[in-house]
């Protein structure tokens, strides 16, 4: 066997223990220097050179990227996550058809989907979805997050809250945490819309609080223009008038004016 | 997809077969001759006209007319001869002989052409894609492509950029699509380099095509955006180009945008593109669909289209009453045809607008509804119904779908009165963008009349040009004169 890969594939063997304990420092630091070797494989992406050990060494790289990726979330660094996913990408799309399905590439990917759902990047989630394969898309970690960003369209913030339970994945856990925050903004923000006033006991119950003073908090800090009387809370103070009274003049002089000026330019 | 391939001429005319093959010969010697005027003379524009001659020969191009045209285009015992000719199933046809005896020792004195050398290529190409010999169409494509990066000629861009088109098909045709992309891409590279404006054009839009086969949008998108743009040269070209922005942008949500240059893709398309108008319709659809738009019935009933678009039309009235239930048996009833037409995704987007215009259709029915009946009336399959209702109709409101309040305590929904439209500014705003689009398309318009550069200094002779000069002399005496008087 290659020296140099039997080195890396020591050094992972320590990073997966390290990564089993919980070890999260050790692994970031082993991961660096895992990195920085397969740098010396000419057969991983972007050279792709078919060497005699290509096989091994893309799926030892592929499997070091997925403990990444993995690491990233663990350690809650989305743009870690990023940089890794992208690293990842390659070995299931372009050398894909050269290696075995990894157990590991329909979580991932998932979780990707989900990262893009939460940072409201939803052209690049509609993007990667357009590459899934049908089956892909049966897949139950695929169709969570493929369920979860129509939910949020539709506005059914209750199934995206409900959705936490049945997460396919332990790493999964963490986006929907964050995911629930976005929830309660987007809640907080229909509602200002939609209702006059709200007891406190109801806005307490949709925006997810469990004690009325953690959701006075909340309007203080997000909404300070919301204001709480006599056990309500009055969303909207003064209602915009909808008729316009008033002649936009200076709006028509200089519509008017170019008008003129480009009939001009055809007579 | 492949239907837009179809694009190309269609209008071969009907002439009879019997005298087709000395015809068809005689035909091709003139667009030879054709192409070497233009070689000799640099014009462009003749070589464009001996390539739209050939689409008309396309349907009668056989093996025997085609070595005959090869034996007298090309130098005997040349290396290009002799690649050629081996695609070309042998057959023995004698009585071709006596004449290209005569015409080959007309050739073999001058020196062979480029131009002339590419056009054998694009011809036999042409021929084999016609028999389905994809394998062997790959070969020669392969060939022409790689001759073609040693030739910088200007003349040649019309033809080289046929060729590519048809580099591409064939290694689409067999499966390969993939294979070729850097080859693509390094060719675009080069006819950036060399100006080949019209070369650019179609390798984009060969390049947009691979992409977007395999859907990857996000490399198409990258590409897209920053490969240089110009004046669009072929129509054809313009069209798929605004095709592939459509589909690339109604991927990535904007909408507006997507309609835009579908409708554009659509409408510029020439009436023999069927396959590729259908293609644009569906989209369309969609996107319209998509904007919360309902389509127009004409649209639907296109001459030669109602069939493919039948699917799209059960669609969008599943949309427009706003039944979820009808929306979700119509996307089962045709998911084969979403899927191969690979617009599956775009459906499961719809769900969201189905629900939108059922729940407007509510509002403007009832003054005043609960929200456990919304939710019954909209048939959303859910545990907790009336919690669903009641954000989904918060999130519209809040949207501008519908004008509405809710009332939590009571469980009810309000909608407003519908105020008088013409008491706000909106008519003002909708005649003022109506005015703006009118005046553009005129300005857009006379922008649009082009005239061939240098046209009118061609038809002034050398007598003319010297009485001008004449008169232009005597003009600035007069002024200098002028001058001298004021002072």
């Amino acid at each position: 066997m290659d020296p140099q890969l039997t080195e890396v594939s020591q050094l992972f063997e320590r990073f997966k223990a390290a990564f089993i304990r919980n070890d999260y420092d050790s692994c970031a630091n082993l991961l660096s220097q895992l990195k920085v070797l397969l740098t010396k494989f000419r057969s991983l992406p972007p050279l792709f050179e078919n060497t005699p050990n290509a096989i091994n060494e893309l799926l030892l790289a592929r499997e070091i990227y997925e403990h990444a990726v993995v690491l990233s979330v663990k350690i809650e660094d989305q743009d870690a996550f990023e940089r890794d996913f992208f690293q990842l990408k390659p070995y299931y799309t372009d050398a894909g058809s050269r290696l075995p399905p990894s157990p590991q590439e329909y979580p991932i990917l998932g979780l990707n989907l989900l990262r893009l759902l939460v940072q409201n990047r939803i052209a690049e989630f509609h993007t990667e979805l357009e590459l899934l394969s049908a089956t892909a898309l049966e897949n139950p970690c695929i169709k969570h997050a493929v369920e979860l960003e129509q939910s949020f369209m539709e506005g059914a913030y209750n199934r995206v809250l409900s959705a936490r339970q049945t997460a396919p994945h332990e790493t999964y856990v963490y986006f929907m945490d964050l995911l629930a925050k976005t929830v309660r903004d987007e809640i907080a923000g229909c509602s200002e819309k939609a209702y006059d006033y709200l007891s406190i006991d109801d806005a307490r119950q949709m925006l997810l609080f469990s004690f009325d003073q953690e959701l006075l908090e909340y309007i203080k800090e997000e909404h300070p223009e919301w204001e709480v009387k006599n056990g309500f809370v009055f969303l909207q103070k003064a209602k915009e008038s909808a008729p316009c009274k008033e002649i936009p003049s200076l709006q028509l002089i200089n519509q008017t004016l170019s008008y003129a000026r480009e009939l001009e330019r055809i007579v | 997809m492949t239907q837009d391939v179809e694009m190309k001429d269609h209008q071969t005319p009907p002439h009879s077969v019997s005298s087709a093959v000395p015809s068809t010969l005689h035909h091709l010697k003139e667009i030879a001759s054709l192409i070497e005027t233009g070689s000799y003379t640099k014009e462009v524009r003749r070589i464009v006209r001996a390539v739209r001659l050939t689409f008309g020969l396309r349907r009668k191009l056989t093996a025997p007319v085609l070595s005959a045209f090869l034996d007298f285009a090309l130098q005997p015992g040349s290396e290009a001869l002799a690649r050629l000719s081996s695609f070309l199933p042998k057959e023995d046809e004698h009585e071709m002989e006596v004449d290209t005896a005569t015409s080959a020792v007309q050739t073999s004195g001058k020196h062979l052409l480029p131009e002339l050398e590419i056009y054998c290529y694009l011809l036999v190409l042409l021929y084999l894609i016609d028999q389905k010999k994809y394998n062997e169409a790959k070969a020669c494509s392969s060939a022409s492509v790689n001759r073609l990066k040693s030739l910088n000629r200007r003349t040649l861009d019309v033809l080289a950029s046929r060729l590519y088109f048809y580099y591409s098909y064939s290694y689409e045709l067999t499966g390969d699509f993939a294979e070729i992309r850097g080859n693509l891409l390094a060719l675009h590279r080069i006819a950036t380099l060399h100006h080949d404006e019209l070369g650019q054009e179609t390798l984009l839009n060969l390049l947009l095509r691979n992409y977007l086969h395999y859907n990857l949008y996000d490399q198409a998108e990258k590409l897209r955006s920053k490969a240089p743009r110009f004046e669009a040269h072929s129509n054809q070209q313009f069209c798929r180009y605004l095709f592939y922005l459509g589909k690339i942008r109604t991927i990535q949500l904007e909408y507006t945008d997507a309609k835009e240059s579908l409708l554009q893709a659509a409408r510029k398309a020439p009436v023999a593109a069927r396959g590729f108008r259908i293609q644009c319709n569906k989209w369309a659809i969609l996107v319209r669909l998509l904007l919360g738009e309902i389509p127009e019935r004409t649209m639907f009933m296109q001459k030669g289209m109602e069939k493919a678009l039948r699917p799209y039309f059960e669609l969008t009235n599943a949309v427009r009453i706003g039944d979820l239930e009808l929306f979700r048996t119509v996307a089962e009833k045709f998911a084969s045809t979403f899927s191969t037409d690979k617009t599956h995704n775009l459906i499961v987007r719809l769900r969201h607008n189905v629900i939108r215009t059922g729940l407007r259709n509510i509002s403007i029915s009832y003054s005043r509804i609960s929200l456990a009946d919304v939710a019954e009336k909209l048939r959303l399959n859910s545990k907790t119904p009336v919690a669903d209702a009641e954000s989904i109709v918060a999130k519209a409101i809040r949207d501008g779908a519908i004008d509405a309040t809710l009332d939590h305590a009571n469980g009810w929904m309000v909608s407003k009165e519908t105020g008088d439209i013409y008491s706000t500014n909106e008519p003002q705003i909708a005649f003022h963008s109506r005015i703006a689009f009118c005046l553009n398309m005129h300005n857009e318009a006379v922008r649009a009349l082009r005239f061939p550069p240098n046209t009118h200094k061609e038809k002034e002779s050398a007598e003319k040009r010297r009485e001008r000069q004449q008169q232009e002399q005597e003009l600035a005496k007069h002024i200098a004169e002028e001058d001298d008087d004021d002072f």
